[in-house]
C-alpha cells in the first residue's frame, strides 16, 4: 500500500497552472527524490502533499484514504526554507512541535535529549534558537521533523546548510530511517545525492510529471555512451573524431561518445597516447539526464 | 481543540517570560500616575503665581482692581500698579513682558463718557485660567466703582459683590441627593480608558508584528503542515488575548493593594476617591477581550499582507483613528454622558471597547445599551475574523508580491 499517491492532482493560481494532472506514487521503506527546475511545481506539489494547500482537481491519499488532516500526526515535514521560533530555547521548541504531533510532553523531552545526543548537539538544547549556527538549527529543524517517529517524512533540501561531515549525518539517518521501513520524499538540487540515495524519482517541469520511476531503471533507459577516462600522458586523445564533448581535468576526462561512436576504437587511441589506469563505459549521470529533460535549465 | 491550546500556551509563556511583557507590566501604571499627578497638579496650579502690571488712565480704578485680585488668596499674584499711566510707561511695561520680567500687562482705560476698555498683553495666548480669575477681579472692582459712584457706601458695595459659590451636588437614581463627586469620575474615566486601550493597542500590534516575523521566517510553512489556518490564528489570539488579561490582573491587584494602603487613603480621599462597581469589574474583562480580539483579528489578517514591519504601518491609521475619537469624545462624555453621542460611540463597535467602561463610571448605563454594544461588538468580531482568516490563510503563504487592495481583493476570492 502506497504511503502517499497523488492522482491527476492540478493546482493553479489565477492563470498560471503550477501542477498539471500530477501523478505519483511512495511506497514504504523507499527514499523518493523530487526534482524539477526552480518554479516547476515542486513547493506546490510539496504543499498539497502536507494539506498547506487544497488541490484544484485530483486526489492525494496519505496511507491509503484520502486526505485528513489527523494523518499528519504521522508525517514529518521539513520546508526548505527554516521555520524555528528564534527566541525559544531549543529544547521547548522541539518539545512544542511533538506535542503538536500528538507526543506528551515528556515523552518529546524525551526523545528530543536522545535525538539530540544522536545528532550531536545536545550541547544546543538550553540555548536560543538565535543563538546558533544555520547548520545547529538545520539539524534542530531535522530533529522536530523526526521526533515523533513519522512513517512519511516529507523533506525539502535537507541538506542547506550543512558542512561535509554533518551531511554525512544525515544521510546515514535517512538511510537507517528507510530501513525502518519510513518512506522519505525529498527534494533537492544536489543530483549526487539523489543518485546516492533515491530508489524513485519524479522529474517535474512546468507543472507535470516528464520523468518519473525507479532511478536504476531510468538510467538503464539511457544509452551507455559515457565514457570516463583516468589517465597520464598526452590528452590528444580527445580530440578523436569519436568523440562528441569531452571534459578534461588534469588526469580525469569525462567523455560524451558520438551517435554510434565506437568506444574501442576511443580506447585504443587512448591507450596510444598516455597511460590508461581507468576506461569505463557508464550510463549518462541524473544530472545530464536531468539537463537534457527539462531543455538545459540549469538548476533543479 | 488541542493545537488551540497548545499554540495558545506557548504564546502566553513566550509572551510572559518576555521583556516587553515585564518592562510594559510596570511601565503603564507608572505612566498613568504621573500623567493623573501631573493633570491634578497642572489643573491645581494653572493661572497662578503670576506677576503682572495694572496699566490704566484711572488710579482707583487701577488699585480697585489690585486689590481684587490679590483679594483672591489661591492666586497669588504679584502686581504693580502703574496709573495714571503714560504712553512712555506702557511701552516700557510691554519691553518688560519681552524680557520676561513681567508675565503680563492689563490695561484698563476709563473714557470720558465712563466706558471702559481692557486688554491684557502676554506672551502666552492660552492662559486662560490667568486670564478668567483677572477678568473676575476686573468685572467685581469696576461693579463696586459704579456702584461707590451711584452714592453706596463702599462696606454696602462690598457686601453686595460677595462671592458665592456653587456647591455641586448630585440627584442620584434612587432619588437622593449626595454631594459631587469632584474630579474623581474624570480621572477614573482617563484610567478606565488608558487601561483599555494601551494593551488592546500594544498587544494587537505586537500580534501584528509577530506574524510578520514569523512569516518571513516561514514558521508558517512548518506549522500549517500540522495546524490548520483558523487553529493557528486562534491559538495566538487566546495566547496573546491571556497575556493582556494577565498584565490587567496584574494591575488591578497591585491597585487594590494599593488602594488599601495608607499613602492611597491620603492621596485618594475627597474629590479624588475612585469607587468601582461590581458591574464594572464584571464588564471591564469583556469589553477588553472583545476589543483585543476585533482589533487583533483584523491585524493579523492585515499583517499577513505584509512583508516588513514597514507596510505594516500603513495600516496604522485604522488602529489610532477609533481610539482617537474616543478620546475626542471625552469632554462630551463628562459634560453628558447621556447625550446622543456618548450613547453611539459607546455602542459603535468600533469605539465602544474604549468608551462603554468610561462611561460607566460617570453614570449608570441602561442594560439595553450595554447589551446592544456587547451583542455588536461579538458579532464584529465575528465578521472580523471571517475576514482576516480569509487574508491569513492565502497572507501568509505569499512571499515576495506587494499586497495591493486588488491584491487583497483577489485573496479573499481565493480562499
Amino acid at each position: 500500500m502506497p504511503v502517499v499517491e497523488l492522482a491527476r492532482v492540478t493546482k493553479a493560481y489565477e492563470s498560471k497552472v503550477a501542477v498539471n494532472k500530477l501523478c505519483l506514487s511512495i511506497e514504504p521503506g523507499q527514499i523518493f527524490g523530487l526534482l524539477g527546475p526552480n518554479g516547476a511545481g515542486k513547493t506546490s506539489s510539496i504543499r498539497m502533499m502536507m494539506g498547506i494547500t487544497l488541490p484544484d482537481a485530483g486526489t492525494i491519499s496519505l496511507f491509503g484514504k484520502p486526505f485528513v488532516r489527523n494523518s499528519l500526526e504521522r508525517v514529518g515535514y521539513l520546508p526548505e526554507e527554516r521555520g524555528l521560533y528564534k527566541k525559544m530555547k531549543v529544547s521547548d521548541q522541539l518539545v512544542f512541535f511533538g506535542c503538536l504531533h500528538g507526543l506528551q510532553a515528556a515523552e518529546a523531552r524525551e526523545r528530543a535529549v536522545a535525538w539530540a545526543a544522536r545528532m550531536e548537539i545536545a550541547d544546543a538544547l538550553p540555548k536560543k534558537t538565535e543563538e546558533l549556527s544555520k547548520g545547529m538549527q538545520q539539524k534542530i529543524q531535522f530533529i522536530a521533523t523526526l521526533l515523533h517517529s513519522p512513517e512519511l517524512i516529507v523533506m525539502d533540501e535537507p541538506f542547506s546548510g550543512l558542512d561535509p561531515v554533518n551531511a554525512v549525518l544525515v544521510e546515514k539517518t535517512l538511510l537507517e530511517l528507510k530501513e525502518q521501513g519510513k518512506a522519505i520524499v525529498f527534494s533537492t538540487h544536489r543530483m549526487d545525492q539523489v543518485e546516492k540515495l533515491c530508489d524513485s524519482i519524479c522529474l517535474i517541469n512546468n507543472g507535470e510529471a516528464v520523468l518519473s520511476g525507479n532511478l536504476r531503471q531510468i538510467k538503464k533507459g539511457y544509452e551507455r555512451n559515457r565514457v570516463i577516462v583516468e589517465f597520464e600522458g598526452s590528452s590528444d586523445f580527445l580530440k578523436s573524431g569519436e568523440i562528441a564533448e569531452a571534459r578534461n581535468f588534469s588526469g580525469h576526462a569525462e567523455i560524451k561518445l558520438k551517435p554510434h561512436g565506437d568506444a574501442q576504437k576511443l580506447l585504443h587511441e587512448a591507450a596510444a597516447a598516455a597511460t590508461i589506469y581507468r576506461f569505463e563505459l557508464v550510463e549518462p549521470s541524473l544530472e545530464e539526464i536531468f539537463i537534457e529533460t527539462v531543455g538545459g535549465k540549469a538548476d533543479a | 481543540m488541542h493545537n488551540i491550546l497548545l499554540i495558545a500556551k506557548r504564546e502566553y509563556l513566550e509572551q510572559i517570560r518576555g521583556r516587553a511583557f515585564k518592562i510594559s507590566t510596570v511601565m503603564v501604571p507608572v505612566l498613568i500616575v504621573v500623567l493623573m499627578v501631573w493633570s491634578s497638579w497642572n489643573e491645581h496650579n494653572a493661572g497662578t503665581g503670576m506677576h503682572i502690571a495694572i496699566a490704566s488712565n484711572s488710579a482707583p480704578l487701577a488699585n480697585a482692581i489690585s486689590r481684587e485680585i490679590t483679594a483672591d488668596k489661591d492666586a497669588k499674584f504679584t502686581i504693580d500698579v502703574v496709573a495714571p499711566a503714560t504712553e512712555a510707561e506702557r511701552d516700557s511695561l510691554q519691553s518688560q513682558i519681552q524680557s520676561k520680567a513681567l508675565d503680563g500687562v492689563l490695561t484698563v482705560d476709563e473714557s470720558a463718557n465712563g466706558v471702559k476698555s481692557a486688554t491684557y498683553v502676554s506672551l502666552s495666548s492660552g492662559d486662560f485660567s490667568g486670564s478668567w480669575r483677572m477678568a473676575n477681579a476686573m468685572n467685581r472692582a469696576v461693579a463696586s466703582q459704579r456702584l461707590i459712584a451711584k452714592g453706596v457706601k463702599e462696606a454696602d458695595a462690598d457686601a453686595a459683590l460677595q462671592y458665592l459659590s456653587i456647591d455641586n451636588l448630585q440627584l442620584k437614581k434612587n432619588g437622593t441627593i449626595g454631594k459631587s463627586k469632584g474630579v474623581s469620575p474624570f480621572i477614573k474615566m482617563m484610567m478606565m480608558l488608558l487601561l483599555l486601550s494601551m494593551p488592546i493597542m500594544l498587544y494587537g500590534l505586537d500580534m501584528a508584528r509577530a506574524i510578520i516575523e514569523e512569516k518571513t521566517s516561514r514558521i508558517f510553512e512548518v506549522m500549517l503542515a500540522i495546524a490548520r489556518p483558523d487553529e493557528l490564528l486562534t491559538g495566538k489570539l487566546l495566547g496573546v488575548g491571556g497575556v493582556g488579561l494577565t498584565q490587567i490582573a496584574i494591575w488591578v491587584i497591585a491597585a487594590t493593594v494599593f488602594m488599601g494602603s495608607s499613602l492611597a487613603a491620603a492621596a485618594l480621599t475627597g474629590n479624588f476617591a475612585i469607587h468601582f462597581s461590581l458591574m464594572e469589574g464584571l464588564l471591564f474583562p469583556v469589553y477588553f477581550v472583545l476589543g483585543f480580539a476585533l482589533f487583533s483579528t483584523m491585524f493579523s489578517g492585515l499583517a499577513a499582507t505584509c512583508e516588513t514591519s514597514q507596510d505594516l504601518q500603513k495600516f496604522m491609521l485604522l488602529a489610532i483613528i477609533p481610539l482617537y475619537l474616543s478620546m475626542g469624545l471625552l469632554p462630551v462624555l463628562v459634560k453628558d454622558p447621556n447625550s446622543t453621542w456618548s450613547i453611539a460611540a459607546s455602542i459603535c463597535p468600533l469605539t465602544s471597547a474604549y468608551v462603554m467602561i468610561p462611561r460607566m463610571g460617570l453614570e449608570p448605563v441602561p442594560l439595553w445599551q450595554i447589551a446592544t454594544s456587547i451583542i455588536l461588538l461579538a458579532l464584529s468580531v465575528w465578521a472580523m475574523l471571517w475576514f482576516s482568516s480569509r487574508l491569513y490563510r492565502v497572507g501568509i503563504l505569499m512571499y515576495g508580491k506587494r499586497a495591493t487592495l486588488p491584491e487583497i481583493m483577489r485573496w479573499l476570492r481565493y480562499s
